[in-house]
């Protein structure tokens, strides 16, 4: 890696191993999630359980719940506290940090429940095949969104009011208090994944199945291409303020400008590259212009955006990393790999 | 294509409604076989498939976004073969049902263009299996039961015990006619051993061209629009980049109507022998290893499409020959 980082493997361990633990969990880690609260980490897993750690020790013994019949497809934090996780089972669990487990929604055994979002406003939207169901705090359906293709990803803007689902050939956009539920769609021809509206609304932005991402200007629906990638970009992240996104599928942190005019026509900022290992994901921090990434090689690391300095927080040689997130405040963050390492690291902590 | 030993099989199974596909998927998933499948099925499926892992799949095909017509995908594969790949270990080889209408080429596209797919499964074979009663009434009206035998590493012709011996002759007259590279398997109650049928490698480069074809002499002229093969050998070497140029340009233009396309090639200069294959325009090729002590050094070259022009595909092969005396 480039510069800050010099020394042996040992060096590159030292937050894990000072302010952190890790445990190996036996199966592919697909997401990991805090409690909106502050309560609670979690591992959803390809053999269908959920591990539960309290951020506040880390090291302490990690609860593992059976949850799904097979595998658990993707866990997000709930709109107040504990996480939803869905699974290829069709259950819609919501789990508590202390190990409660309750099934919201069961579409049959048949049906993946494939992405889940959430907002504090206390909605839920849950993709299952073709379908968004909203549902609200009390898990009432609220209504089913429809879409001409399996939604590949769905998220909420900023202020809970609408919701963005990718699909074939575009991204519909839904109002969720509209009465009459007809999308705004944005077209683009190809397969598009996962979603996310800017932090100020103005922009919504996904992941494609050629090596590139899809961005629209929603006050005049202009398209922004983000290409050039060597391989599918699972992951994306805004900045707080939104003043950049970070992507994976690179051989750094490619990082796109959203201020001054930006993304149009402005190259991106490339971070912790140099040595031709892949990023597969990325967390931006809740407030400050820092990144976290996680790299094919099993290496975690965090770039400060301004400085380009880089700071290890995990050794290479756990598999390739496969989920990432940072708790609401910042302090703490978690990660989990495709071989089944999972680690949390408190940051907030004299080391 | 990835070949190596750690992806999973993905064995395609393809054919018209009622021919006796599900029938077939039951047999492979109830024979003591102690192998244990993930099986997508398509949601209007005749009947119910015996399985602890049963996946609904919607057939989603869309095009890729790089201005090529026929690079079509399905998505929906894209999407479970990555799901099924985060519980790997779970089970031994994938088998895909795809509906009677289907056509196989965007199945077959996916494991050639989704970089995650090709780094976790691999294509085994694609299975048809066809109605020997009613297969040539298909052909006549459906483009897609063309194009499923077109495709197909081995048919299972089932329903036999509903045919005479000539009209069974007939059938496999008409199926070889199309694709006379693919094996055919006679059946009743589509009762075919399991091992014939999964475990094949019918797409790993090795086995290109590994079988002998039976070969027809029909006089009878077919129609253009019709699917048939055409295969083409030469005893010289060839140029590696007059073949590149010439078969990348014919893909390009003729991608379309060329459904399946395979070749072991002689290089010249060259100890080990090529092996290539495409699906419409999509190609895949590599060196799979020395030719055989006293073998003849024959580059082979075969096409299975419509519309194939056999005086212009012959000269623009022969025309790949290395010019004499070149290093």
């Amino acid at each position: 890696m480039s510069e800050g980082m010099t020394g042996s493997v040992e060096d590159a361990d030292f937050l894990l191993s000072t302010r952190g633990a890790g445990r190996e969990l036996g199966a592919w880690v697909v997401g990991v999630a805090f409690g909106r609260d502050g309560k609670g980490a979690a591992f959803g897993l390809g053999d269908g359980t959920l591990h539960l750690a309290d951020p506040a020790l880390p090291e302490a013994e990690w609860r593992r719940l059976e949850a799904h019949d097979g595998a658990c497809l993707t866990l997000v934090p709930d709109f107040a506290d504990g996480f939803l996780s869905g699974g290829d089972d069709g259950k819609l669990l919501r789990v508590l940090p202390d190990g409660g487990v309750s099934a919201l929604a069961d579409f049959g055994m048949m049906k993946w429940v494939e992405h889940i979002a959430t907002h504090p406003s206390g909605l839920r939207a849950v993709a299952v095949g073709k379908a968004v169901h909203l549902l609200d705090k009390a898990s009432a359906k609220l209504k089913a969104l429809a879409h001409p293709s399996t939604v590949g990803g769905v998220a909420f803007d900023a202020k809970g009011k609408r919701i963005a689902a990718g699909h074939y050939n575009g991204v519909s956009l839904w109002f969720v208090n509209s009465r009459e539920d007809k999308p705004r769609v944005l077209p683009w021809k190809g397969s598009h994944q996962l979603v996310a509206f800017s932090p100020d609304g103005t922009h919504v932005v996904s992941t494609m199945q050629e090596n590139a991402l899809h961005g629209w200007r929603l006050t005049d629906q202009q398209d922004m291409r983000m290409s050039g990638y060597p391989t599918k970009i699972k992951s994306f992240s805004f900045t707080g303020k939104g003043r950049w996104m970070a992507t994976a599928g690179a051989d750094c942190v490619v990082l796109w400008p959203f201020f001054a005019g930006g993304p149009m026509g402005k190259p991106p900022v490339e971070l912790a590259g140099g040595d031709g290992v892949l990023c597969t994901q990325v967390a931006c921090h809740p407030q400050h212009e820092v990144v976290a990434a996680g790299f094919q090689d099993g290496l975690v690391l965090m770039a400060e955006i301004g400085s380009g300095k880089i700071v290890p927080v995990a050794a290479p040689g756990r598999g390739a990393v496969s989920a990432l997130a940072w708790n609401a405040t910042g302090t703490h963050l978690a990660f989990g790999t495709e071989t089944g390492f999972a680690g949390l690291v408190d940051l907030s902590r004299r080391g | 294509m990835s070949e190596t030993s750690d992806t999973v099989p993905v064995t395609v199974l393809t054919g018209y409604l009622g021919a006796g596909k599900t029938t077939l998927l039951n047999r492979i998933l109830t024979e003591n076989h102690g192998k244990k499948f993930a099986v997508v099925i398509n949601e209007f499926g005749e009947l119910g498939v015996d399985n602890d892992l049963v996946i609904d799949a919607d057939e989603e095909v869309f095009e890729m976004n790089n201005g090529c017509i026929c690079c079509t995908v399905r998505g929906d594969l894209v999407r479970i073969l990555g799901g099924l790949m985060k519980r790997r270990g779970k089970f031994d080889g994938i088998i895909v049902e795809t509906t009677g209408l289907a056509n196989p080429a965007p199945v077959a596209q996916t494991f050639f263009m989704d970089e995650d797919v090709k780094r976790a499964t691999r294509l085994d074979a694609i299975v048809t299996v066809v109605d020997a009663k009613n297969l040539i009434a298909r052909l006549a009206d459906s483009k897609e039961a063309e194009e499923q035998i077109a495709f197909a590493d081995l048919i299972v012709l089932n329903k036999m015990d509903l045919v005479s011996e000539d009209e069974a002759a007939e059938v496999e007259r008409r199926i070889k006619a199309i694709n006379p590279y693919a094996e055919i398997r006679r059946a009743t109650r589509s009762a075919v051993p399991v091992e014939s049928v999964i475990g094949r490698d019918a797409f790993k480069l090795e086995r290109i061209l590994e079988r002998e074809p039976d070969f027809l002499t029909s006089d009878e002229h077919e129609h253009n629009e019709e699917v048939m093969s055409m295969s083409f050998e030469v005893s010289q070497p060839i140029d590696a980049e007059k073949f590149n140029a010439w078969i990348s340009q014919l893909l390009q233009a003729k991608g379309q109507d060329l459904l399946r396309t395979k070749g072991i090639l002689a290089y010249q200069g060259e100890e080990n022998r090529f092996a290539f294959q495409a699906v419409h325009m999509i190609a895949d090729g590599d060196f799979i290893g020395p030719w055989k002590e006293g073998d003849p050094r024959k580059s082979k070259i075969v096409f299975i499409g419509r519309n194939l022009n056999r005086p212009q595909l012959r000269r623009g092969f022969e025309g790949c020959v290395a010019s004499q005396g070149a290093a």
